[in-house]
Formats: structure tokens, sequence, C-alpha cells
């Protein structure tokens, strides 16, 4: 009897624990990831999306928030066609309480759209395009760096490192503008010209280029009779390498070369080799070497993306969807609530200092959700190796600037 | 003007790869009749091939041609008989075929590599000619020799061989060459497996200029398909003059104009060519409605 009796217990025991945990299970907190998972950019959608993961991980480590699980939903999409029916099937199916992303500008301009008619938060990390903050849709918010933070990093850097290096004045300084064709590229060289005009700066030529060209001699030789100081490239990976090759072959050397974007990963230094990529500048997401007093937590986000994942991460998009996900935690706590118009107005109210967050970013929103304490960094490629060399705060210790000129 | 000859140069090497890509999908459009949209995807075969054999067995990426360009041509001819054959009833559902093979291909190497982009030209290829002011890249420059050496080639194969004598005779009236005894299938199988060998070559030997990704094969098919309706469906010598006049075309109009016009000014060539001459430049007259003519 007794016996029956423990048994029994033990049976109603693990029914109730079954129970609390479907309980909490069905409480959790769901964010649809929209990312392309499939196509060619799915490396970065996914390297993104491991950033996510860690912040889930480490949230749900401390209990949660609101008491309640975060659980994330992958939602694939390359195109914004797909953006559009994956955020519906995410919410009809899925039952996802808010959205984040996007590797891809073009997919979070339609799924935010889409994720707008259903009245769900569209938490945007990655897409850097301007107009998606400046369309002002009431359900999008951008805690992330943007075009015009990627310009004007760019121009930061021509103006404080390489024309001081140069030992030039900005206005005896040439400057040729190289960017992808698409609204990235685009967005992005426009401002950049703007900027470096504005200091009087001799912009010697803008050229454009898709970044499926298979050849860019006509590109480079264009640029090569500009004779130009600085080359500043802004576009994808497989561009940029084909850029930097041909302008090796072609016997191009500008004494700067400035890339914008992409250009910082192992996939450039394969392509190019770490000889012709000596001196080479490049402004992109923080990468995980920033000084811990600018990023606090670079190195913790290391240490958890290696023991997770086995490897070192390929891409700096990683930190910064972490760190997106964390100042979207924040904003979840401040507002106690998931309710998309608490959420916004708990955005809005959000003031941290820059050097918060392990990316360096802080938390300050504009009128659009655009937040403006977010930048890119400035690294160097030194001996086959990309290191931070610029904003000063930034630069870890013991690294200098080193020559611009190249082989 | 000074740099006439340079663009001159740069053209006819860049010509030098359009010719390779297009010489394999001549061959597959000209003989079998097939749009094989995922011609592209089986250059990017031979580009994943030729890296992991240089990444994994310290393989030079030239000497690798003679693995991979064959394994290519066996899973063309699997192809062929696999999936084209069965559809040999349903010209439409073969080109839908091709085009599912396109998506497989593209997202068994994503899968494979996570779709980090691949390169060796770090390592390898980065010797430059210098000719007075010109500047020549010597990987472009063997990718252009071997063109030509495979053309050549390719043109000696079709008209010594009684391989190759079949293969026109096919290509010039199906049912002729069926009452001739010439097996049909057979000869097929044969024509789609060296076109795809052509293409697993052209990989391999692009590998040291090119980042590779799942998609890159993309990047060369819409020019391929120019370039064989340019040149002529089922001649060998019209692939390589195509592939070299949108070479020049492009360079020239890159150069001068616009690089951001570059391709709508060789397509508008390629437009009045088909208007023009719609056999091709070098391509036998009629030849481009056989297919249509005889569907059995």
């Amino acid at each position: 009897m007794t016996m029956l009796k423990k048994i029994a217990g033990i049976v109603l025991m693990t029914g109730a624990c079954a129970l609390t945990q479907a309980a909490y299970a069905q409480q959790a907190i769901k964010i649809g990831v929209i990312n392309p998972f499939s196509g060619p950019l799915a490396l970065y959608g996914g390297e993104m999306t491991r950033g996510f993961e860690l912040a889930v991980d480490q949230a749900n480590a401390a209990g949660g928030l609101l008491g309640r699980r975060i659980e994330l939903v992958r939602g694939d999409a390359s195109n914004p066609q797909q953006g559009i029916a994956t955020v519906e099937q995410l919410v009809t199916k899925d039952k996802v309480d808010m959205f984040t992303g996007t590797y891809i500008s073009a997919v979070a301009n339609s799924a935010s759209d889409a994720a707008a008619r259903y009245n769900k938060l569209y938490w945007e990390t990655g897409g850097v395009a301007r107009d998606l903050t400046e369309r002002g849709l009431p359900n999008f918010v951008r805690s992330g760096a943007y075009a015009v933070s990627f310009a004007a990093r760019s121009v930061d850097t021509v103006r404080d490192l390489i024309a001081p290096s140069l030992k030039k004045d900005m206005k005896d300084l040439k400057v040729w503008i190289e960017h992808e064709d698409s609204i990235y590229g685009t967005s992005i060289a426009e401002v950049q010209k703007r900027m470096l005009e504005a200091f009087g700066t001799k912009v010697v030529g803008v050229g454009s280029h898709s970044f499926r060209s298979i050849d860019l001699n006509d590109t480079v030789l264009r640029a090569k009779q500009a004779n130009p100081d600085v080359l500043i490239q802004t576009g994808y990976v497989p561009d940029g390498n084909l850029l930097l090759r041909t302008a090796r072959e072609q016997g191009f050397k500008p004494a700067a070369i400035l890339l914008v974007g992409t250009g910082d990963t192992s996939e450039t230094l394969e392509s190019v080799g770490a000889a012709s990529l000596e001196g080479v500048l490049m402004v992109g997401w923080p990468r995980t070497d920033v000084a811990e007093s600018y990023g606090p937590g670079a190195k913790a986000f290391l240490a958890a993306y290696r023991a997770k994942y086995k490897a070192d991460p390929i891409a700096p998009q990683s930190m910064a969807g972490y760190v997106g996900l964390q100042i979207l935690f924040d904003t979840i706590k401040a507002a106690g609530s998931i309710d998309l118009e608490k959420m916004r107005a708990a955005a809005a109210k959000l003031d941290k200092p820059e050097g918060t967050y392990a990316t360096g970013f802080g938390v300050k929103f504009d009128k659009n959700f655009q937040n403006l304490r977010a930048s890119p960094n400035t690294g160097q490629w030194q001996s086959g190796k990309m290191v931070t060399v610029f904003p000063k705060q930034a630069v870890p210790a013991g690294v200098t600037l080193r020559s611009l000129a190249r082989n | 003007m000074d740099q006439i000859l340079n663009v001159l140069v740069f053209g006819i090497l860049l010509g030098g790869i359009y010719g390779l890509v297009s010489i394999g999908l001549n061959l597959i459009f000209g003989v079998v009749r097939i749009v094989n949209f995922a011609q592209g995807e089986l250059v990017m075969f031979g580009m994943y091939g030729s890296y992991y054999g240089y990444a994994f067995l310290g393989l030079n990426p030239y000497l690798s041609v003679l693995v991979v360009a064959p394994l290519v041509g066996l899973l063309g001819m699997a192809i062929q008989r696999l999936v084209i054959q069965p559809l040999r009833d349903e010209p439409n559902m073969q080109i839908f075929a091709t085009f599912g093979l396109l998506i497989m291909f593209q997202n068994i190497m994503l899968a494979l590599s996570r779709g980090e982009a691949f390169s060796i030209g770090g390592q390898v290829g980065a010797e430059v000619l210098t000719v007075g002011d010109l500047k020549i890249s010597v990987v472009r420059l063997v990718t252009l020799v071997a063109t030509t050496l495979i053309t050549i080639g390719l043109h000696l194969f079709l008209s010594r061989t009684m391989a190759g004598k079949a293969i026109r005779a096919v290509t010039q009236d199906k049912r002729a060459a069926r009452v001739m005894g010439i097996n049909v299938e057979r000869t097929f199988l044969i024509t789609f497996g060296i076109g795809a060998a052509l293409a697993g070559m052209a990989g391999a030997l692009l590998t040291p200029i090119y980042s590779i990704t799942p998609a890159v094969g993309g990047n060369f098919i819409l020019a391929a398909f120019a370039v064989v309706v340019l040149g002529g469906l089922g001649s060998v010598w019209g692939a390589y003059i195509g592939g070299l006049i949108v070479g020049v075309v492009e360079a020239f109009a890159g150069y001068y104009i616009d690089p951001a016009l570059k391709n709508a000014i060789w397509f508008i060539i390629f437009l009045i060519v088909l208007i023009v001459r719609p056999s091709g430049l070098l391509g036998q007259v009629g030849a481009e409605e056989v297919g249509f003519r005889e569907q059995s």
C-alpha cells in the first residue's frame, strides 16, 4: 500500500512538473528571427543569429524576462517577398510576439512592413539602409548602426587617421569613392561624398559596380587614371575581393585603401593574401578585440561564442546581434511588458552612455527610433590579422596604426 | 586614348573567361537542345573541387583539372541519364528540371560550406606580366590559352573522330542520324558528359581568380547564354569568338562609357545579332530551329 502510494505520489508529481513545464513553455516570449538561412548570404544571416542565440541563452540562464523564458523561432528570408511570407507564417503559425533580424536591408523593409500589419515590434540589429528608420514605421526600432553612421565613421577615419598619416590637409586630399550598386552601397556612398566635400576634400570620382561582377578592370583603370590618394570601397565580399586583386594586378596603389562594410574576415584574407592586405583599413561592426573599457563584455562574448560553437566568430555581425538583443531585453525589462506601445515608450526613454555594451554601443533613440549611440569601428589589416585602430578609446592595448602604404 | 591597348588586352582576357564557361554550355545547348540552367553550378562544382583539392591535398589548381573535369563529366552523364532522358518527351519539364538541379546543387554546397566564400587567390595566381605599360595577369592569360587549346581540341574531336561526327550528325538532324544507325541516346550522354566536364574544367581554371560561393555560377551563366546565342548554337568557334566579342565590348563600354552600362550595351549588340542573324555569328543557318522542328 505504501509502495502504491509512493508510486502514485511520484506519478502525480511528475505530472505536476510536466504541467508547470508546459505552462512555462506556453508563456515563453517568442521572437521571430528574419534572416537569410539559405542562399548566398546565409553565412551572415546564420552568424548574426548565433549572436541572438547567445543573448537568449544568457537571459534564460538568468531567469528569463518578466518571469518568462525566451524562445527564438527562425524564419528564412533571402528576398523581400520571402520576408513578407515568413512574417505571416511566424505570426499565424508560430504565434511569435515580436521580430528581429536582418542581414539584408531590402528584406528588413518588407518584413517590418508586414509585421506592422500585425502590430508586432520589429527590432532591427543588422540592416543598415537609411530609409528603414526614416520611414517612421510605428513598430520599427533599430538598435544597431546604420548607413549614415557607416559613412560618418569612414569620413572620420579619412580625417583623423588617413590625412594625418599621409601628412595632408583634408583640402589637399583626393578621394575615389567606389561602391556596389544596390541601395546599401549607394546610400553610404552618397553620404560619404557629401561629408567629404563639406571638408573641402576633392572627390575625384564615384564609381559603381554590381557585387556579382566578374571583371572590375574597367572600374580599377578609371580610378587609377584619376590618381586618388584614398580609395574607399563599400560593398560585399566577392566584389571587394575582386577589386583588391584587380587593383594589385593593374599596379593601382593609392596611398590608402579604406573598405566599408565587408573585408575584415578570412574570406578576404584568403582571396587577397596577407602581404597585399597589409595596411588596408576597414570600417565595420565592432570586433571582439576592442578594449574592454570601450566594449565591456566583448571578451566574455568571445568566450561564450567559442564555448557554444567551438570556433571563433566568422564575422563581427554575431556580436552586433548579441548586443542588439541585449538592448531589446533591457527595453522589455524597463517596459515590464511586451506590449508594442509600452516597449516603444520604454525604448524612447532609454539613455545609456556609449561604452555600455560589448560593441561599445550606448542607447539613445531619435524620433524615428534610430539608436544614435551605435557606431561601427575602423580596423586595419596587420600581418594577416584585423585589429581595431579607431576610434582611440576602442584600440586594444599595444596596438598602433601601421603604415597605410602597401607593397 | 593611351589606354586603348590596355583596355583591349583586358577585354580579350575577359573574353577568354566568357569563352571558357560557354564552350560546355554551347555543346549541351546546341546538340542536346537542353537549356541547362544548372551549367553555372557545374562550373561552381569545378571551383569547389579545385579548392578542396588545393586546401586538403595541396593539389595545384591546374593539375586538379585532371581529376575535377572527369568527375563533373560523370555527374553530367548522370544528369542526362537520370533526369533529362526520362523527360525527353517533355521539353518544358526538362527546363524546369535543370532549374531544380540548380537550386539543389547550390543548397548542397551551402550546407557543406555554410556559405563561407573560399579563395586560394591569396596564395596562388598573383603573378603579373609587365609589358611596357601593360599589366597582364598570368592566371587570366593561362585561362585564355586554355580556352584556345580547348576550342581547337574540341574542333578536332568533332571533325576528325567518329564520336564527334556522330555528335554533329545528331546536331543537324536527330531523325536522320538515327536512321543512319547512330545511337542518339548514347550520343546525348557523351555530349552532356563532355559539356559538363568542360564546365568543371572551366571552374577549376577560374579558381585562382574568384571568391567561391555556392551562388558563384549564377554570375557567369547569363553571359554564357548570351555568348552561345551570339556565337551560334552548336558552333565551337562561335562560343570562342562570341566570348571574345562580349569581353572586348564590355571592357570598352565599361572603361569609356560607364561600368554601370556595360551589360546593357552588349545586350543591345546581342539583340541586334539575334534580329539580323538568328542563328548567331558562326551558327549554321536554320540550326536554331532544329530543336523545334523535331521533338520526337
